[in-house]
């Protein structure tokens, strides 16, 4: 009995989605049921698009992390092919299929340059965060506000200050140090930005993940002009 | 508010990576094609940039996420986010590929041919019906490019589209640049394809340039449909051979790469309102002296 064309659809895309054909390692034989008949030369050809396609869109939200891979690059992209067949158009989520997978290999072998983890969990982030429309905010004064921390910005624990690499500024090694970075779409922009957080700023930002009234927080000294500061960074949301 | 549309409206397909661009020079064209699915994955901002766009100019809709082709049941949620698109938009037609792109665990995000058999061409007519019930205004199945072939297929290109068109009443959205290449990298006569196709079944037609691809394991360069240069001039010699006999509502310039190329496409827009012009002439011509010799 013929096999039902669903059944065959689907042998076609496990094909075109391998490393045996994207690379051209089994062209000669492939092990997909149910491909007799194709030229297998056009379906290669086809896999090479396709995989050129996706990469595109996974290096657009990685820009930085591909420019350090250096010289695994070529081995780490074969492995994710392996590991991580296309299953969503999307661009983000070819995105998450990448990082989840670089993070994993990263937890068994220490990345090089050992900043890399970083750079590749800010870079999905703002990724993540792209395309979202900002609301526009009342303006963060008298004491009826009620403050939030803003629920789309990522805080994100680093190892290396790896700001400067965003910012293009330097070729030096980022320094080695903890710190907290927020990453957001600040007001009136469309871009994400990085900040860093210090403790007891995130300590606070941690205390404000429900609205809560400005009478509530007391009165510590300079409080206000750091709410306003935060408003004004993106990091807290305001309501009447 | 309806915008008058030139008849055929000429534009390009909206892109949120030029979309600033695009806004500040819409004076340059007719109508914006518009990619539903941009409006439905692509995150808020880019959605409301396009739903901005309603009402400063007249737009068409076109999909690439519906793969109807897979031998699955329609995604009926899709279709209705669709749908509600549609709404927003007001276009006068919805378009998607005669293609596939997933399957269930797999989806390659690039379209696929189907085999071209009478089977499976019953069942995309099954499922035309419903995109039609589902969408308020007029469906047009797209021709792809392609790089293999089924090797089940027992039906012609032209043959394949015709019976599903003309049993479903679906129009053709007839890109050329795909029928170019196809022809090229398959071998047939594009001329053939166009004189199969029955008159005034175009009711859209998209243009692009892509490049010629070299690859060791090739044995002869192949055209690929990569949207990223000028028009062929061979590409146009077949719109004119569609106007002739097929009165598209719009034709629409595709460019997904290279984008901030804007002399190319604006050039392009002008090498397409100059064939239409020139087609519009020799019709007029034409009917003059068949008006005089009656």
């Amino acid at each position: 009995m013929p096999a039902r064309l669903l059944q065959r659809q689907t042998s076609l895309l496990e094909y075109l989605t391998s490393a045996d054909a994207i690379f051209g390692d089994g062209i000669d034989a492939p092990s997909v049921p149910h491909l007799q008949g194709f030229d297998l030369v056009p379906l290669r050809l086809e896999a090479c698009f396709s995989h050129e396609k996706r990469m595109e869109k996974i290096i657009a939200a990685f820009p930085r992390t591909f420019e350090l891979l250096g010289g695994d690059k070529a081995t780490l992209v074969r492995d994710f092919v392996a590991a991580c067949p296309s299953v969503d158009i999307r661009r983000i989520e070819n995105a998450r299929q990448f990082y989840d997978f670089v993070c994993a290999r990263w937890e068994a072998t220490q990345p090089q340059p050992s900043y890399l983890r970083d750079v590749a969990s800010c870079e999905f982030a703002m990724a993540r965060l792209r395309g979202r429309v900002q609301p526009s905010q009342p303006v963060a004064s008298g004491r009826a506000m009620r403050f939030r921390r803003n629920r789309d910005a990522v805080f994100l624990p680093c190892a290396h200050d790896i700001r400067p690499i965003f910012e293009g500024a330097t070729s030096e090694a980022p320094a080695r140090r903890d710190l907290m970075l927020a990453i957001l779409i600040p007001p009136r922009t469309n871009e994400p930005a990085i900040f860093e957080v210090p403790a007891s700023v995130y300590a606070l930002l941690v205390e404000l993940d429900n609205w809560t009234g400005r009478a509530t927080l007391g009165a510590m000294e300079g409080l206000d002009e750091l709410i306003s500061d935060l408003v004004g960074h993106g990091l807290l949301e305001v309501s009447r | 508010m309806k915008i008058a549309r030139p008849f055929p409206a000429v534009g390009i397909g909206y892109r949120s990576a030029i979309g600033g661009w695009t806004r500040e020079n819409l004076a340059h064209f007719d109508t914006l094609e518009i990619t539903v699915d941009h409006c439905i994955s692509s995150g808020e901002s880019v959605a409301s940039e396009i739903f901005d766009l309603v009402g400063q100019i007249p737009m068409t809709a076109h999909g690439v996420g519906l793969s109807i082709g897979t031998d699955v049941p329609l995604d009926l949620a899709y279709l209705d986010k669709v749908a509600s698109i549609v709404e927003r938009l007001q276009p006068p037609a919805y378009s998607e590929h005669l293609a596939f792109t997933r399957a269930p665990g797999r989806d390659l995000a690039n379209l696929l041919p189907l085999p071209r058999t009478e089977e499976i061409a019953e069942a995309i007519i099954a499922k035309v019906r419903i995109v039609q019930s589902h969408i308020p205004v007029p469906f047009l199945l797209e021709n792809i490019s392609y790089l293999f072939e089924w090797p089940d297929s027992a039906m012609t290109d032209v043959e394949f589209l015709n019976l599903i068109c003309g049993k479903t009443g679906a129009g053709l959205l007839l890109d050329v640049e795909n029928l170019y290449l196809n022809a090229h990298n398959h071998g047939f006569d594009p001329h053939a394809f166009l004189d199969d196709l029955p008159a005034g079944i175009v009711k859209e037609v998209h243009v692009a340039g892509g490049i010629t691809v070299h690859k060791d394991f090739l044995a002869r360069p192949v055209l690929a449909d990569s949207h990223s240069h000028p028009v062929p001039d061979g590409a146009l010699d077949l719109l004119d051979r569609v106007l002739v006999r097929h009165r598209p509502d719009a034709i629409v310039l595709e460019r997904d790469d290279r984008l901030r190329e804007f002399d190319e496409i604006l050039a392009d827009i002008r090498r397409i309102r100059a064939r239409v012009d020139v087609v519009k002439r020799e019709n007029d011509h034409a009917s003059a002296l068949v008006a005089a010799s009656d």
